[in-house]
């Protein structure tokens, strides 16, 4: 499978775009890292203190081209340098340790979601302008338009702290250790069902409304007529024949979301402190902690332009008519 | 928060606390909490595990280095670095000696002798000796990063007479040093002689002297410190470890509260009748003592002209004074948590002791709430409204300034706001600013600030706040001295103090300071925010309350005399 070169260019400049900005956004914010290791030095801290730990972090102090080389000499080398905010840990460690969480997270909403809206999607448009569909269509654009972050408050507030059915905070039971075992692992099932329900809402109202749009224009298609005149039973014509082709678009818009799914996992992370990512980021951002910010915005970026290029090249496997040489 | 940690009067934070420390809990997942909570109650009769939270934190790191104040688990001191000596300000100042017996003063002033307890050990089983203590003052001189207390101003050299006997050499006469060495960890030399960089180690499994100094367990959202098998005051320790579970704010613990967990912490709690002591009358209780002084500082030596013209004249600092609302201040912006302090020395209420009744006559008028005399006062001083009814000075200059207070400080932002409320109704054009707190100290220091509300950072008696935070010497060195003070006078006191060998003679000395600072107003106090204590009787005894206030109940990593309050819990029967 190969992908058009020009597509290639795009990910290439796309990627050195992302890299730049990586290292210039985080210097555009007020404050530094210095000034954040001071202040927890607390108000004792002598001026004998501060200019040792001043000429510690020294690096961060050095002209901006100085620090772009060794941004980038680093990154050749996939040394992202040390964390401020846990120093001495380094950002990988740093990162390391929440990564799998947010990944685990965002891909558990995302197949949730995804079954639950396409299905409702087709179901929509399938029958068009039904009963159904006047309800669940115009709720997706509702669920589209609430913020997760009055979700999840709404989710803790009822059910872990009025209800107490759903643990309030956590990866898993603090008195486990991870291991190979039920215990184990329902512990993070159960903790990460209000994230994963705080996350879904958005993305099944934008599947569900790609879903039914995409689905109506490919009723139309002959050879859904075709299905139909055959004598296919409608279950066997809406999901083999007319959903399976639907899914297209759905699948370039998950693409598109992935941005806002991973800004989505901040909010819900530090709401029910759950250690990915977006905590991470969260209190990275706040003690001005360079390293980690870049490191996570790198991650980031990588993320999606991957999701990006593997939709890509599903979209081939999906769609013959993509396949280069036949474009 | 951050980070950023050892504020002793810090606020409450009732957003993302970057900042501070509070806070614990363990969660359990509503089905899985009865076979929990059954497993909890069998492991309680083996040994006895005290539940609390000190700081808050996004996820654990495991760094027990006592040198890295902003990166150690707010548990390294204490638990497991001793300390040399606690002064208990809650029993005036009175020393609880631990790893030293006692300390003299040469007859010149020039050095001090600390004698050491005979037999400590460290929790590898090796003898603790004068030679450790060296090792660990000479580190600190050589490696000014890991200089926590400031030893390299003030110790020009350190010479271990006999293996319990210490001699420091000081560089100037101070016979307050002592003090300054309460947050002094003394670390093993056998350990930390091979360490190559003091400041990056992370000492994961350390090896110290005080009561919990094994890392039993350390996982991103909860850790265990238990018991040190060679501790020499096993007898009196009857707690076997330390429960340390991650809580990132104050959010999350309201949330974890219900759950029970919890033996002993500090956290700002609204409402903490209903949303604590309701959730279990019989066991929950909480006292919350008021402790450092905070005031209104001004930038005496401001760049903006008009600024300094006015805040440099004490008619406009008593007429400021005269505009605060401190009532709605602590009713309001605090909760009622604070007590509104209403006097000219800013004398915090637990240092009743030394409290020179001189100083809070007349001078103490100017505390009061007193919109119009505080416009006749400006009047008469010729500060005249300008056309939008904003006062310019004496000699025609504009008078205009943000008061600067942390983002995220809520209580405190609402008391700002009050404070400006409060100058504009007498006609002074002031604004609340709110910078990251990085920001916000950073401006102290540098001086590029106007106003701002700070507290100080107190010692186990009364001198070190107002030394530290008026001497000319400190003034905009550290954030507790933003005003830039300088009073020839009140430095001279400030000195004999320091020279001071009687208890008598601080008092003495004391009381002048206290009547140049109610005289001349520097600052202008406004309450005194409270300790953060909150406990649970359902699992130990022992409490300090407000019944039995023996010390500073707080567990944060502010307060050595925490040590002496885990010393005296017991397992409920």
């Amino acid at each position: 499978m190969r992908l058009p070169r020009r597509r290639l260019a795009v990910y290439c400049v796309a990627f050195l775009f992302a890299i730049v900005m990586n290292f210039a956004v985080p210097r555009l914010m007020p404050g530094s890292p210095v000034d954040s290791m001071i202040a927890q030095l607390g108000p004792r801290a002598t001026p004998a203190a501060i200019e040792a730990i001043k000429a510690r972090f020294g690096a961060i102090e050095q002209p901006m081209w100085q620090q772009f080389v060794d941004y980038i000499v680093g990154l050749a080398h996939f040394d992202l340098g040390v964390s401020v905010k846990y120093y001495p840990q380094t950002v990988l460690e740093v990162l390391g340790r929440s990564a799998g969480w947010t990944a685990f997270l965002v891909v558990t909403a995302i197949v949730f979601s995804l079954s639950i809206g396409v299905s409702l999607g087709a179901l929509a448009a399938w029958r068009r302008g039904g009963r159904f569909d006047s309800f669940v269509s115009p709720f997706s654009v509702v669920m589209i338009a609430v913020p997760p972050v009055i979700i999840a408050l709404a989710t803790l507030f009822i059910f872990g702290v009025t209800l107490r059915l759903l643990p309030v905070g956590y990866a898993y039971d603090p008195s486990l250790d991870p291991g190979f075992n039920f215990t184990y692992f329902g512990s993070v099932f159960l903790h990460a069902i209000m994230p994963v329900l705080t996350l879904s809402p958005y993305l099944i109202g934008e599947f569900q409304t790609t879903m039914r749009s995409s689905m109506i224009s490919v009723l139309g298609e002959d050879y859904v007529t075709m299905g139909r005149a055959k004598g296919l039973s409608e279950s066997a014509v809406m999901f083999g024949y007319a959903a399976r082709n639907a899914m297209l678009p759905v699948l370039t818009n998950l693409a598109l979301m992935l941005g806002a799914v991973f800004g989505g996992s901040i909010v819900t992370e530090i709401v029910f402190n759950y250690p990915g990512l977006g905590l991470t980021l969260y209190t990275a951002s706040v003690a001005r902690d360079y390293p980690v910010i870049q490191g996570q915005l790198l991650l980031m970026t990588m993320a999606t332009l991957g999701a990006n290029l593997l939709v890509d090249i599903l979209y081939g496997v999906v769609d013959p008519r993509i396949r280069e040489g036949r474009a | 928060m951050p980070a950023v940690e050892e504020m002793r009067s810090r606020p409450i934070v009732t957003g993302t606390g970057n900042i501070i420390s509070r806070v614990s809990a363990r969660v359990f997942g509503g089905v899985m909490a009865a076979s929990f909570a059954m497993l909890a109650a069998g492991q309680a009769q083996a040994e006895s595990v005290l539940t609390m939270h000190i700081e808050e934190q996004t996820s654990w790191v495991q760094n027990f280095n006592p040198f890295d104040l902003g990166g150690r688990r707010q548990s390294t001191m204490d638990f497991v670095y001793e300390p040399l000596v606690i002064f208990n300000d809650y029993d005036s100042g009175k020393p609880v000696w631990r790893l030293a017996t006692g300390y003299k003063f040469a007859d010149d002033l020039k050095s001090i002798t600390y004698t050491l307890r005979d037999g400590v050990k460290w929790s590898d089983g090796k003898p603790l000796t004068s030679a450790d203590m060296k090792f660990t003052l000479e580190l600190m001189l050589k490696n000014p990063a890991v200089d926590i207390v400031g030893v390299g101003e003030s110790v020009a050299s350190v010479e271990a007479v006999s293996p319990t006997e210490v001699k420091i050499n000081l560089k100037g006469v101070d016979t307050h040093f002592p003090e300054s060495l309460a947050d002094f960890p003394v670390v093993p030399e056998h350990i930390w002689k091979d360490v190559a960089d003091p400041l990056a180690f992370k000492n994961e499994k350390p090896v110290g002297s005080g009561p919990m100094t094994e890392i039993r367990r350390f996982t991103p959202q909860v850790y265990e410190q238990c018991r040190n098998p060679n501790y020499w005051d096993a007898a009196t320790l009857k707690v076997d470890c330390l429960k340390l579970p991650q809580i990132a704010g104050n959010d999350q613990m309201l949330a974890l509260l219900p759950e029970g967990g919890l033996d002993w912490f500090g956290s700002f709690l609204p409402q903490i009748d209903k949303t604590y002591v309701g959730l279990d009358p019989e066991h929950n209780a909480y006292w919350q003592p008021p402790a450092e002084t905070v005031s209104f500082q001004m930038n005496l030596k401001s760049a903006n002209a008009g600024n300094a013209e006015a805040f440099n004249d004490m008619t406009f600092r008593r007429a400021f004074s005269l505009a605060m609302d401190r009532v709605s201040m602590v009713d309001i912006a605090g909760f009622g948590y604070p007590v509104v302090n209403a006097h000219a020395s800013g004398l915090p209420p637990r240092f009743d002791s030394w409290r020179n009744k001189a100083a809070e006559g007349a001078q103490d008028e100017w505390l009061a709430y007193d919109i119009d005399r505080a416009n006749k006062l400006l009047d008469d001083a010729g500060y005249k409204k300008d056309g939008e009814g904003f006062r310019t000075t004496p000699s025609g200059k504009p008078i205009t300034f943000p008061i600067i207070v942390p983002n995220g400080w809520t209580d405190w932002i609402d008391a700002v706001q009050i404070a400006t409320e409060g100058l504009r109704k007498i006609g002074i054009n002031a604004s609340v600013a709110t910078p990251e707190y990085e920001q916000w100290q950073k401006q102290i220091l540098d001086g590029s600030f106007e106003a701002v509300m700070n507290s100080r950072a107190d010692g186990p008696t009364p001198f070190r706040g107002y030394f530290q935070s008026l001497s000319t010497a400190f003034g905009g060195r550290i954030t507790s001295a933003p005003s830039r003070y300088s009073n020839p006078e009140l430095d001279k006191v400030f000195d004999a103090y320091r020279r001071a060998t009687t208890d008598e003679d601080r008092k003495k000395l004391f009381d002048q300071v206290q009547l140049i600072v109610a005289d001349n107003l520097p600052v202008v106090p406004v309450f005194n925010g409270p300790t953060w204590y909150q406990f649970s009787t359902k699992r130990f005894t022992g409490w300090v309350s407000k019944e039995e206030p023996a010390m500073n109940p707080e567990d944060h990593d502010n307060n050595r005399m925490r040590l002496m309050h885990l010393l005296r819990l017991k397992p409920a029967e």
